[in-house]
């Protein structure tokens, strides 16, 4: 049968079909599981119920402040961490993709540090930073660093080596070696490593609120959950789940943008 | 028009010149506390009051899900004076030489354990039937406290049950949903656990003869270089209990909005019982706690050493720190000594 | 970095951690720069070390600690793996599967495992079927997308040969399906595994009674910094083993690949 094959892409329609269909049924069977009793009706809300509690929180503040107001205060924290890694990450991995002592230093310190979870840094973000942005953006820095590293580097560390011998034979001080033939060529695999570390630097947001007791996405969570509202809890999982997907989606579109520019399959 | 001109602007320079002046006379003092609890109250009536500017001073407010977070805080110095339940109060204690000038209240009765409403009536009339349960709680608390005290009342060990440590948040959730049915709890939590899941609270510090105070705290360093700072701090507090306490019925109103911006919604008998469980000290009869009889040790210190060795105990640290080494009744003193700010905190309007 | 730890001498690894292990010491130790309230000395952390192996710390010792983490660890591995790689594979080898099931997938993947925790804990309670829980979500990801790279990956001639020699569907997937994918798969397995060992922290909040989660989490609240290194140090090391390990199994899987 033909189905021993992978298949080509989908006509539009049935691929908005099929979309459409699915995500249809995501909801039915949330809505089914809920409506049937299996989990008690306090502990999973209907569609609908969320949807409510959803639009209830952007109007009436919970904890201080409404839904968007919460975001915006994560968002933030977010922005600063993120753009903390990216501003020290991508120039680090760059130096260690040109400067081979550097490598050996720093790479097995990344090793050894990679399985430790951003929220393992949680008491030393409040012991060192106290109250204050410092602790969270510290959680999320700890989340979004990693790849904007690995990325950075890997891109300087396979540019094609004509160009280098070509820079070199041209007399390219360290400096120019790296912010004018090294940075171009890793453009596409920084950009890459840019989605990853948004991605992981949101997720690490809830983590990096554990310490917060102000205001904040992850806050609400919490709160909600102190309150025995379940509907609160998942109003809060969808908000950050709504925002980490637009994130990504835009770094997906920038991607695409220069990956297109450059001439490269996207 | 020139001169008009000239005479209008030095007059309004001079105008800012003077309230910058007037605004640099208070002087910043960095305060921490835990949202959404009873004994926090008074900082949040005094600021919507304004006291601390009547005593020159700034607060600038930090709030912690915790006390250990809180704690933890202190070590980069941002904050300098606030409050936090007793067990906190003594790690601080013992890891940064965190001094106790203070008691916010008497919380033995808003720390307590509690039971399901299935359970309730069965661990109530058979106590040794909790051998072997899973009770939740959150360790390193005064709930954690509460709960090993009554274990203890009952003729219990530790190790006759399996503790699970976990966030109050997480304690609510797993109670409500049947999925643990003995829990450590400090109010407000026990009254959202009782109104919202139908919980009982078996035992509480006082009923297992066990004083759970709240601590008001300094840093060590801090209240060396400002010892005027942290009297004031105190005079401040103590005015807002006076006021809370003859102004009940306003101290609910304020508590009701207090609460809800801690996320806390319990009902209106619920706060009227906060205030008629967990009693407050004013300026004289928070001295005569912290006496210390010639060379003895003061109702503080009593307090404090059993906390300290059940935190011992417990594997905190390995020597619980002496009372008198951390406690100190000095700045309640000043505040005593000195008549304006004697007068100050015993106002009750 | 891995290409270039190939060529680089491991002398060079071992040098670089005997300097950082001389810059704590002095720091902390010597000239007090670090005070011990901010980030522990190194005699602090072997205290603390032995404390944990001889004596027992956080209701447990060591190795009874590493070996409920491993646990966890395992069926998390274990059913992300079920679920996600057969998943991936059937998104990947067709698109009307993809187009149905990538909604479900998008809406569930950007929620942070940690915000599971509190429907967790409502709906399996505090046992390891929650814990598992929280480990399934974070691992299931680089699971589900690496098997589905691996199958967009395989070239398309290859396909092309199969369709053309009207392979059966089994036949199609054990000999040209998997093995097609198999370097994809099991870089997603990596991530996976890596994605396990960083959210059992995370999962051991909710009611565990060991683990290095669990030390972690106790030690934080004792504000125990040199634990705290310790309960690290001991994830980063088990994590590392368990990761070799699955390097060895990946290089008997596909013997055909030189690295």
């Amino acid at each position: 049968m033909s189905a021993a094959t992978t298949s080509s892409a989908l006509p539009f329609r049935r691929w908005l079909a099929l979309s459409v269909a699915g995500f249809v049924a995501f909801f039915a069977i949330w809505w089914l599981i809920a409506a049937s009793g299996l989990v008690q009706r306090q502990f999973l809300p209907t569609p609908p119920e969320v949807i409510e509690k959803f639009a209830a929180l952007t109007q009436s503040p919970f904890v201080g402040y409404t839904l968007q107001q919460h975001l915006a205060s994560s968002f933030g924290r977010f922005a600063a961490g993120f753009g903390l890694a990216v501003l020290i990450g991508v120039p680090l991995g760059l130096l260690m993709g040109w400067f081979r002592w550097l490598d050996a230093i720093v790479t097995p310190l990344f090793d050894a540090l990679r399985f430790v979870a951003p929220i393992a840094w949680v008491p030393f973000a409040a012991l060192w930073f106290g109250t204050g942005i410092g602790g969270p953006v510290l959680i999320i820095f700890s989340g979004a660093f990693p790849p904007c590293v690995i990325n950075a580097y890997r891109g300087a560390k396979f540019v094609e080596r004509r160009f280098v011998e070509a820079a070199q034979t041209l007399g390219a001080s360290h400096y120019r070696m790296i912010t004018e033939v090294l940075l171009p060529a890793s453009i596409p695999s920084i950009v890459a490593g840019l989605r990853i570390s948004a991605g992981l630097g949101w997720q690490s947001l809830v983590g990096a609120e554990l310490i917060v007791a102000s205001s904040g996405i992850g806050y609400l969570l919490v709160k909600g959950q102190a309150n025995i509202s379940t509907s609160i809890v998942m109003s809060g999982m969808i908000a950050i789940g709504i925002v980490g997907f637009v994130i990504d989606a835009l770094l997906r579109v920038l991607e695409r943008r220069i990956n297109a520019r450059r001439g490269i399959a996207g | 028009m020139k001169r008009q001109i000239a005479a209008l602007a030095a007059g309004i320079t001079l105008g800012f010149a003077t309230t910058a002046a007037s605004a640099q006379q208070l002087t910043e003092i960095k305060i921490s506390y835990q949202p959404a609890l009873y004994w926090a109250l008074p900082f949040y009536v005094a600021e919507q009051k304004g006291w601390y500017a009547e005593l020159g001073l700034k607060p600038v407010f930090s709030t912690f899900p915790a006390g250990v977070p809180q704690i933890a805080a202190s070590a980069s110095k941002s904050w300098d004076v606030g409050g936090a339940g007793s067990v906190p109060a003594t790690l601080g204690a013992v890891r940064y030489n965190l001094l106790t000038i203070g008691i916010t209240n008497d919380e033995s009765y808003g720390n307590a354990l509690l039971a399901t409403a299935k359970t309730a009536d069965g661990f109530v009339k058979n106590p040794s039937s909790i051998k072997g349960q899973t009770i939740v709680l959150t360790a390193n608390s005064t709930g954690d406290y509460a709960v090993q005290s009554c274990l203890a009342k009952w003729g219990l060990k530790k190790s006759d049950v399996t503790v699970k440590s976990m966030g109050q948040a997480e304690i609510i959730s797993a109670m409500s949903s049947g999925n643990a049915d003995l829990g450590g709890l400090w109010a407000p939590n026990t009254y959202t656990m009782e109104e919202k899941a139908g919980a009982k609270q078996i035992c509480s510090g006082q009923d297992a003869g066990a004083a759970v105070p709240g601590a008001l705290m300094a840093r060590a360093d801090y209240a060396k270089e400002n010892p005027q700072n942290v009297a004031k701090f105190l005079a401040v507090y103590l005015r807002a209990w006076k006021w809370l306490n003859a102004h009940q019925a306003d101290g609910i109103a304020m508590m009701k909005k207090f609460y809800e911006q801690g996320g806390v919604t319990i009902s209106e008998a619920s706060m009227k019982k906060e205030f008629s469980t967990r009693p407050t000290y004013d300026l004289a009869a928070q001295l005569k706690i912290m006496r210390r009889p010639a060379g003895g040790a003061s109702e503080v210190d009593g307090w404090f050493t059993k906390i300290g060795a059940f935190m011992q105990a417990n594997g905190t640290f390995p020597e619980a720190p002496a009372a008198s080494k951390f406690i100190t009744d000095e700045y309640m003193k000043m505040v005593d000594a000195d008549p304006k700010l004697k007068a100050f905190a015993n106002r009750a309007n | 970095m891995a290409a270039s730890k190939a060529r680089r001498p491991p002398w060079v690894g071992v040098a670089t951690f005997v300097v950082l292990a001389a810059a704590w010491y002095a720091l902390t130790t010597l000239t007090h720069t670090i005070s011990p309230g901010r980030f522990p000395a190194p005699g602090e952390t072997w205290d603390a070390l032995r404390q944990i192996a001889i004596t027992g710390y956080a209701d447990a010792r060591l190795h009874e600690h590493i070996l409920h983490s491993v646990k966890l660890v395992l069926f998390g591995f274990a059913a992300a793996t079920a679920v996600g790689v057969p998943l991936g594979l059937a998104m990947g080898a067709s698109r009307a599967f993809e187009a149905f099931i990538n909604p479900s997938f998008l809406l569930i993947r950007p929620i942070p495992p940690l915000a599971w925790i509190p429907l967790a804990i409502v709906w399996l309670g505090l046992g390891d079927a929650a814990k598992v829980l929280i480990i399934w979500f974070a691992a299931f990801v680089p699971a589900v997308i690496n098997s589905y790279s691996g199958v967009r990956a395989i070239e398309p001639h290859l396909l092309e040969a199969a369709r053309t020699l009207g392979v059966p569907r089994a036949m199609f997937v054990r000999e040209v399906l998997i093995p097609g994918a198999l370097p994809m798969i099991f870089t997603g397995l990596r991530l996976s595994l890596q994605a396990c060992w960083t959210t059992l922290v995370a999962g051991e909040l909710i009611g565990a009674i060991a683990g290095l989660g669990h030390v972690l989490y106790q030690a934080s609240l004792d504000i125990f910094p040199a634990m705290i290194v310790v309960g690290m140090a001991a994830v980063a090391v088990t994590g590392a083993a368990m990761t070799a390990l699955l390097g060895a199994v990946e290089r008997r899987a596909m013997p055909w690949r030189t690295r």
